[in-house]
């Protein structure tokens, strides 16, 4: 079967500010050589630090942002060879919800009018049919339809990414990019969400792309995950294998940041694993792997041969020392 | 599902009027201006008189004859008449202006702003070379070259006027174009034109209105710069016109002058006032959310 | 022992559209030297504004302090001047926030910014002082700092920029210090960096902490003792381990069963439904009754004072009456 998503060595690059008047212009390789699949129906979750590059490699992948090389196959067909109203028709099939619920909806519209306005520039049906539509898709994502015709401001975070959901789920779309759909609320509005885009996934079947730098968040919606460092996929595995079995040291690292009810302050918690600094320069990487700096495993080797994402024993794993956490 | 607690929708533009009815300066300003649009417009129903005619002796002081309240000028022209007609014109003249520069720098400003690279560079070149010329000499220039009526002089205005405007909406172009809700409209398909003129513009609006409010107040003192210079329309009566025929005789008659200088600064000042509470209004720093 | 900072039913009001609401009601906190209280809820509750009150940063009008107290180290601050204030502000007590990038002043290097902090309350020359920042900087863990120093802030990762913050707000050895959701904008790897080097910092300097957070995890890691907020009360409040083991507040035990925590079974998450109220929809009863599947009509009618039930103080019926 045709996978719906399948990115080949995608590549991004930025072209940087001239280095003085007539310098060259420095690139920046955002994303470099990502390649990753997406089955109908499931969730794959891309995990990093802010500058890994896996929010570009989302929006290249949907071509909201311009790839360098690599092919997007969306259902078969290469997106990125297709011209700009071909595009826009496909669009429809692909949506987004952002981060930020309060800058993600346009604040002098109407949330009825946001929400319709996918239909009305794919002239969907009559205008009756649109205004029902909205109707639905606001009880789908538990909103009361007297609501509708409010301003975004006078709704909390939570339910503007309510209404951020409504507006992508308008064109019945079969890919949902989630960037970070969560991050910016309260945890106890996050589980609300999360909740939300499970139910809509079985119920709706469809596929997600999620972003995130939570791990919690990734496991509680998507099915496989990826791990980007410094625009490289440095591990990829189903949820099961990479919460149960990380191989790569930066995964097990994320793993051992993420706030646990376990670690306790009065136990005196040491946290197994830790990661100083920061990520290297993504205009000068390294020439060996990407995390060699801040990796406690790393050799003489790590500095200088980039390591491939090769299957090693659970999962598929950038590393040249990959195994579980020494105890 | 949750409960907002406020059913009744509250426009942005709603919540700013709600700020601006708040304002006594700008409320001020919004009666004087309203008085002075009105005498300009119904004025001469309820006093007649023709501003052009000679009535009376030349250089009546205000408050000696009860016909000519306000006195005469050095023709002998009434100048209770002329301020009333020469009203139209003036505030005509900071419209018209007002509107050419809006026009223009919005248009130039959100196509720099929206397309960035080549256009931007070509557009704000060519901005800067109009904002290094000297305004007046400029429209003067303008003006001398074609003939001196109240269109070439509102458009000589505009014309010098719009690079503040236009920078002004690049600007705001350029910090909205980057917020997701523009992302979120191209990743639904919509065209360029759509995102500039559905999505940016209205939300870009606020800055751009206060600044057309302050333009119109600067239009109006321009066109009395101009009049004063002896560049105005001769042949149709302004306030800038009266304060340009009457400033050779200044130290014999004070009042031609200072009546028509104090209807351009009340103008100008209501204007401010309205501009000022524009921007207040739209930028509240104390509104509760 | 008397507590270092003790906040006892400080009320505080604002003037709004609605009218006046009361965003602060009956709050009473307290920390000692050492330890780091943590003040958990979500957005609304009330959290920022007890943090506020205690810097002396409520902004008046529209807002007013209409009752209480706050006692740091005996001294009274509800009604001290406003220069007795500016003198303890960073001196004495400190804060920080959860944007570092504006809470930074960007045309100053941030070696300048610690240097003039130290100088404000320290008669200290300004070499001296930039020295004392350069150590500060060393301190909270920035590599190479002698050239950080000379580094403006956008120069700077979001991290790195919060330990900025936390240099400045440790520059002269405040006995308090808040931190305001300091992690909220920050990647997973770079908040546990955070929580590690606060740990450290209270460790060697002693110093006392409010931690406010909306997350029960950072709880775990950060907090010796909790309280948790709701509509401007506190609803519940205990030793860390008391609240997370055996939470009594449904609100407590929502925040904790919301999280999307690591190393539990593939289940829907348990969810608090609904939003915080607004103030000015405030009834007569228990503020959480519309969120809560415990409610009752005794919990919509009468509020609920903070009581010891049974395991430690909560505020509310159900706990009360032994029906949760």
């Amino acid at each position: 079967m045709t996978p719906l998503l399948d990115v080949r060595d995608l590549t991004v690059r930025f072209a940087m500010p001239r280095k003085g008047l007539f310098g060259p212009r420095p690139t920046l390789e955002a994303v470099r050589q990502v390649s990753f699949t997406l089955e109908k129906g499931r969730a794959l979750g891309i995990v990093g630090e802010s500058g890994s590059g896996k929010t570009t490699a989302a929006m290249a992948a949907i071509r909201l942002t311009e790839a360098a090389s690599g092919q997007v196959l969306f259902e078969g067909q290469d997106l990125l060879t297709l011209s700009n109203d071909e595009m826009r028709a496909h669009r429809r099939n692909v949506q987004l919800i952002f981060q930020d619920p309060y800058s993600s909806l346009n604040p002098r519209a109407r949330v009825i009018d946001i929400v319709r306005e996918p239909m009305d520039l794919m002239e969907m049906g009559t205008m009756e049919e649109r205004t029902t539509r909205v109707r639905d898709l606001f009880r789908l994502v538990g909103l009361r339809p007297d609501q509708l015709s409010l301003f975004p401001h006078q709704f909390s975070g939570g339910q503007r990414q309510r209404i951020s959901i409504a507006r992508a789920l308008t064109t019945n779309p079969k890919l949902l990019v989630c960037d970070e759909p969560v991050s910016a609320l309260d945890v106890a509005i996050q589980a609300q969400i999360l909740n939300l885009l499970a139910r809509l996934k079985d119920e709706l079947g469809l596929s997600y792309l999620l972003i995130s730098h939570d791990l919690g968040v990734v496991r509680h919606v998507c099915d496989d995950v990826a791990v980007m460092y410094l625009g490289k996929i440095v591990e990829k595995a189903s949820r099961a294998a990479l919460f149960d079995s990380a191989q790569h040291p930066y995964t097990q690292a994320l793993l051992s940041a993420a706030p646990s009810l376990a670690r306790r302050k009065s136990k005196g918690y040491v946290r197994p694993l830790k990661i100083s600094g920061d990520p290297p320069s993504p205009i000068n990487p390294p020439p060996g792997c990407a995390f060699a700096d801040r990796c406690p495993r790393a050799q003489d080797i790590c500095r200088e041969v980039q390591p491939d994402l090769e299957d090693k024993g659970p999962t598929r794993v950038a590393c040249h020392f990959p195994g579980p956490v020494a105890a | 599902m949750t409960d907002t607690p406020d059913y009744k929708a509250e426009s942005p533009t709603l919540e700013a009027w709600r700020m601006f009815r708040r304002n006594v300066p700008a409320l001020a300003g919004v009666v004087i201006l309203t008085f002075i649009v009105l005498a300009t417009l119904y004025g001469t129903f309820f006093y007649s008189g023709d501003p052009y005619n000679v009535v009376w002796a030349p250089h009546e002081p205000p408050g000696v004859t009860p016909e000519f309240p306000l006195g005469t000028d050095y023709l002998g022209r009434d100048l209770v008449a002329g301020l009333l007609t020469g009203g139209g014109p003036t505030l005509a003249v900071g419209a018209a202006a007002a509107a050419i520069t809006m026009v223009i720098g919005i248009t130039l400003g959100s196509l720099a702003g929206f397309y960035g690279g080549w256009v931007d560079n070509l557009l704000m070149r060519i901005t800067e070379f109009f904002q290094v010329l000297p305004a007046l000499l400029f429209a003067m220039v303008l003006v001398t070259l074609f003939s001196p009526s109240l269109w070439t002089i509102a458009f000589a205005i505009g014309v010098v006027s719009w690079p503040q405007t236009a920078r002004l909406t690049r600007a705001e172009f350029l910090k909205i174009k980057e917020l997701e809700y523009v992302t979120a409209a191209r990743a639904i398909g919509a065209r360029n034109k759509r995102i500039i003129w559905k999505v940016i513009l209205p939300n870009a609006m606020p800055p751009l209105i206060v600044s057309a409010t302050l333009t119109i107040g600067i239009a109006i003192l321009f066109e009395a710069g101009l009049s004063f210079l002896g560049l105005g329309d001769p042949n149709v009566m302004s306030w800038g016109l009266m304060i340009g025929a009457n400033r050779d005789y200044i130290l014999d008659a004070w009042w031609p002058v200072t009546f028509p200088g104090l209807a351009i600064f009340l103008t100008v000042f209501a204007v401010s006032l309205i501009g000022d509470g524009l921007n207040d209004a739209f930028n509240p720093k104390l509104r509760e959310r | 022992m008397t507590a270092l900072l003790d906040i006892s039913d400080l009320k505080v009001t604002f003037n709004t559209r609605y009218g006046q609401v009361t965003a602060l009601d009956s709050v009473s906190l307290h920390v000692n030297a050492g330890e780091t209280l943590g003040v958990v809820g979500e957005s609304g509750c009330g959290k920022s504004i007890t943090a506020l009150a205690t810097m002396g940063l409520i902004p008046m009008p529209p807002g007013r302090i209409a009752g209480g107290s706050i006692r740091l180290a005996d001294e009274e601050l509800v009604g001290a001047s406003p220069a007795r204030m500016r003198a303890m502000r960073g001196a004495d007590i400190a804060m920080i926030f959860q944007e570092p990038m504006t809470s930074l002043n960007p045309v100053f290097t941030v070696g300048d910014q610690i240097a003039e902090a130290i100088m404000l309350h320290q008669k200290v020359s300004a070499d001296r002082a930039f020295k004392d920042a350069v150590a500060l900087l060393d301190r909270v863990g920035i590599p190479s700092p002698a050239a950080r120093a000379r580094d403006y802030p956008h120069q700077l990762s979001g991290g790195m920029r919060q330990r900025v913050m936390i240099a400045m707000a440790v520059s002269c050895r405040p006995k308090v210090l808040i931190a305001d959701e300091p992690t909220t904008a920050l990647d997973v790897t770079v908040q546990a960096q955070i929580f590690d080097l606060l740990n450290e910092i209270q460790r060697d300097f002693g110093a006392a902490i409010v931690l406010i957070t909306h997350d029960m995890g950072a709880i775990s890691e950060m907090a010796d003792r909790v309280a948790v907020m709701y509509a401007g009360r506190i609803v519940e409040e205990a030793h860390a381990d008391d609240v997370l083991d055996f939470p009594q507040h449904p609100y407590a035990r929502g925040l904790i069963d919301c999280i999307p925590a690591l190393g539990r079974e593939d289940h829907a998450l348990k969810e608090i439904p609904g939003v915080v109220p607004p103030l000015h929809l405030l009834g007569a009863g228990c503020a959480f009754a519309e969120r809560c599947e415990h409610a009752n009509d005794r919990c919509r009618h009468e509020k609920p004072l903070l009581a010891n039930h049974g395991h430690h103080p909560a505020a509310c019926h159900g706990v009360e009456e032994g029906r949760i």
